[in-house]
C-alpha cells in the first residue's frame, strides 16, 4: 500500500485537516447532456464537505449558453463567502455584450476573472472578441480559466502558448490541461510562469499526473473536478495515488490555488 | 475492506500509454500499490493481437498466481479458430476460466445471435458472465450494442466497463431496469453522488469495482468507493462481494 501519511488520513477519513483542498474548476445548476444527483449550491458543499474541499471556484452552467445568467453566481458567493469563488463567462458569439459585462465586472463582488469555453462557443481563445477580457485581466492580473483540449483549433496548447506571451501579467488555467496532447501542454506550463495545468478529467488518466510533476513542477498545476459533474474523491484519489512527493500533493490540491486566491479572499 | 478488481489488464501494448504493467508480476505490485486483493485480468494481446495467440499468453503468465484470474477473449465458433464448443468449455475447465470477454471491434465480428448463438448458450447455460467495454462496437455501437445483446440473449450475465465519465445514467438506468443480469464496472462511474443515488434506487448488487488499468488511475475508483454514502454491507459488495458472487455461480 502507498505508504504517503496524506494517502491513510484520505483514506481513513475521506478528507485531511492538513489538505483542505480547493477546487479551481467548478460549475453549478442542472446541464444538457448529463443527470446530476447534487448540483445546487448547498448539494455541493454538502459533497465539498464530505470530501475536505475547502473552496470552489465556478461558473455556473447557465452562464455558459447565456451570460446574463453570471449575475447568479454573485447571489452564490454572497450567500456562501467561506466557499465559492465565481468565474465571469465570456461568449464571444454575442461581442456588443462584452465590453458592458467588463464595465459591470469591478462592481460585482465575488468574482476573480474570467471563464473562456471555446471549444463550445467555436471561437478561438486567440480571436480579436476576446480581446477586451484579455487586456482588462491583463491590466488587473486576473485569472481566466479556460477550457483546452488538444489539437483544438479553438483552445489548443499552442494558442495558450501564443496567448501567455501576448498577455503575461494573466493567470492562464489551462481546464483540463490540454487534454491529450500532454507533451505542449506541459511545455507550455513550464515555458511560462503565469501559465497553470489544471486536472479536471486528466487526472483520471494513468500516470499523467507524475508526467506533469516532472516535466513543469507541481508548483503549476491546480486541481478541478468539473463539480457537480464529478466527485472530488475521484480526482483527489488519482492524486493522492500517483508516484508524487507528500509536499507535491499539498501544491497541487491547495497551496497553488491558495496563492492565486489571495487577492480575492477579502470579498463576499 | 478487499478490493477485487473485475476490469484489468497487463502486457505490452501496441501503443502504449504513459504508464501499464508489461508482466503479471508488475500487475501485482501495481495491486499493491493500490491496496486491491485480486482482479480479473486480460492480457493486452487477446486485444490487440489474435485471441488464439492472446488466451494462451494469458494462461501462461497467470499460472500459479492465486490473485489473477483469468479471462478468454472470444470469436464465433463458425471460423473454427478457437475450437468447438467442447474444447473450449475443457479449456476453461484447465484453466479455471470464469468469464469470457469479447473485443469485436478489434476482431472483426458481429455480436448477434447468429454469429455468437453457441457461445450464448454455452454462457446462459453454464452462467459465464461476459465482459465487454463500452466503446466496442460491431456495427451497432455502445449502450445500442448492449440493449441488442439483452434483447437476443436476455438470460446473459453482462459486464460493462468503462462507461464514460461524461454522464450516462440517462442511457444504461433504462437497461439495468429492464435486464436483471446487466452489471456496470465502477472506473469511470466518475459522477458526484452517483453511487450513492444508484445504489439507493438499486440496490448494490449491480456495480462492481473495477479500474480499468493501466489506461486509467486506480486511486479515483478506490477512494471514491471507500467513502461513497452508502451501508458498508454495500461498500463490500460493490468492492469485492458482487464479483465473487457472479463467478461462483459459474458452472464449469
Amino acid at each position: 500500500m502507498n505508504p504517503s501519511s496524506l494517502v491513510r488520513e484520505f483514506m481513513e477519513k475521506g478528507r485531511s485537516e492538513s489538505c483542505r483542498v480547493i477546487d479551481m474548476h467548478g460549475h453549478l445548476g442542472p446541464y444538457q447532456g448529463i443527470y446530476f444527483p447534487n448540483p445546487s449550491p448547498e448539494d455541493m458543499i454538502r459533497t465539498m464537505d464530505r470530501c475536505g474541499v475547502r473552496m470552489i471556484v465556478s461558473s455556473s452552467h447557465a452562464a455558459l449558453i447565456d451570460t446574463r445568467e453570471n449575475f447568479k453566481m454573485a447571489d452564490v458567493v454572497k450567500r456562501h463567502p467561506d466557499r465559492f469563488r465565481a468565474y465571469w463567462v465570456i461568449n464571444p458569439n454575442y461581442p456588443l455584450r462584452i465590453e458592458e459585462e467588463i464595465a459591470q465586472f469591478p462592481k460585482i463582488d465575488g468574482f476573480i476573472g474570467f471563464k473562456f469555453l471555446s471549444d463550445y462557443h467555436r471561437y478561438p481563445i486567440t480571436g480579436p472578441r476576446y480581446e477586451p477580457a484579455l487586456k482588462y485581466a491583463e491590466g488587473h492580473g486576473l485569472p481566466i480559466l479556460m477550457h483546452t483540449w488538444g489539437h483544438s483549433p479553438y483552445d489548443s496548447p499552442a494558442l495558450v502558448d501564443e496567448l501567455a506571451k501576448r498577455y503575461p501579467r494573466v493567470v492562464f488555467l489551462m481546464g483540463h490541461s490540454g487534454y491529450g496532447e500532454w507533451e505542449r501542454s506541459i511545455q507550455v506550463a513550464r515555458d511560462h510562469p503565469n501559465v497553470y495545468l489544471e486536472l479536471t478529467a486528466a487526472y483520471a488518466i494513468n500516470g499523467v499526473i507524475e508526467k506533469m510533476v516532472l516535466g513543469a513542477g507541481s508548483r503549476k498545476i491546480l486541481f478541478g473536478t468539473d463539480l457537480p459533474w464529478f466527485d472530488p474523491h475521484y480526482g483527489i484519489g488519482c492524486v493522492l495515488f500517483s508516484r508524487i512527493t507528500d509536499d507535491d500533493r499539498h501544491n497541487i490540491l491547495h497551496r497553488n490555488a491558495e496563492s492565486i486566491l489571495k487577492p480575492f479572499m477579502s470579498h463576499g | 475492506m478487499k478490493f477485487f478488481d473485475c476490469n484489468a489488464s497487463f502486457g505490452t501494448p501496441m501503443v502504449p500509454p504513459i504508464r501499464y504493467a508489461d508482466t503479471a508480476k508488475e500487475l501485482l505490485k501495481e495491486m499493491d500499490h493500490y491496496g486491491i486483493a485480486e482482479a480479473l485480468v486480460y492480457h493486452v494481446r487477446q486485444c490487440d493481437d489474435s485471441p488464439v495467440v492472446g488466451n494462451s499468453i494469458l494462461f501462461d503468465e497467470i499460472e500459479g498466481i492465486d490473485r489473477l484470474h483469468g479471462t478468454l477473449a472470444i470469436l464465433p465458433t463458425q471460423t473454427g479458430e478457437l475450437g468447438t464448443i467442447e474444447s473450449i468449455i475443457d479449456l476453461m475447465r484447465e484453466k479455471n476460466i470464469r468469464a469470457l470477454r469479447a473485443f469485436p471491434a478489434e476482431h472483426k465480428y458481429s455480436m448477434s445471435r447468429t454469429a455468437l448463438g453457441d457461445l450464448y448458450d454455452l454462457m446462459t447455460e453454464r452462467k459465464i458472465p461476459l465482459i465487454i467495454n463500452i466503446g466496442e462496437s460491431s456495427g451497432v455501437s455502445g449502450w445500442h450494442l448492449v440493449e441488442r445483446m439483452l434483447s437476443d440473449v436476455p438470460d446473459l450475465t453482462l459486464i460493462v466497463t468503462e462507461q464514460g465519465c461524461w454522464g450516462q445514467d440517462r442511457l444504461f438506468r433504462p437497461l439495468i431496469e429492464r435486464h436483471a443480469n446487466l452489471y456496470l464496472d465502477i472506473s469511470r462511474y466518475e459522477l458526484d453522488g452517483g453511487i450513492s443515488d444508484f445504489v439507493g434506487k438499486y440496490g448494490a448488487d449491480r456495480l462492481l469495482f473495477g479500474t480499468a488499468f493501466p489506461e486509467w488511475n486506480p486511486g479515483g475508483p478506490v477512494l471514491m468507493l471507500t467513502h461513497a454514502e452508502i451501508a458498508n454491507r454495500e461498500r463490500e459488495m460493490i468492492a469485492s462481494g458482487n464479483l465473487e458472487g457472479i463467478l461462483g455461480r459459474v458452472r464449469l
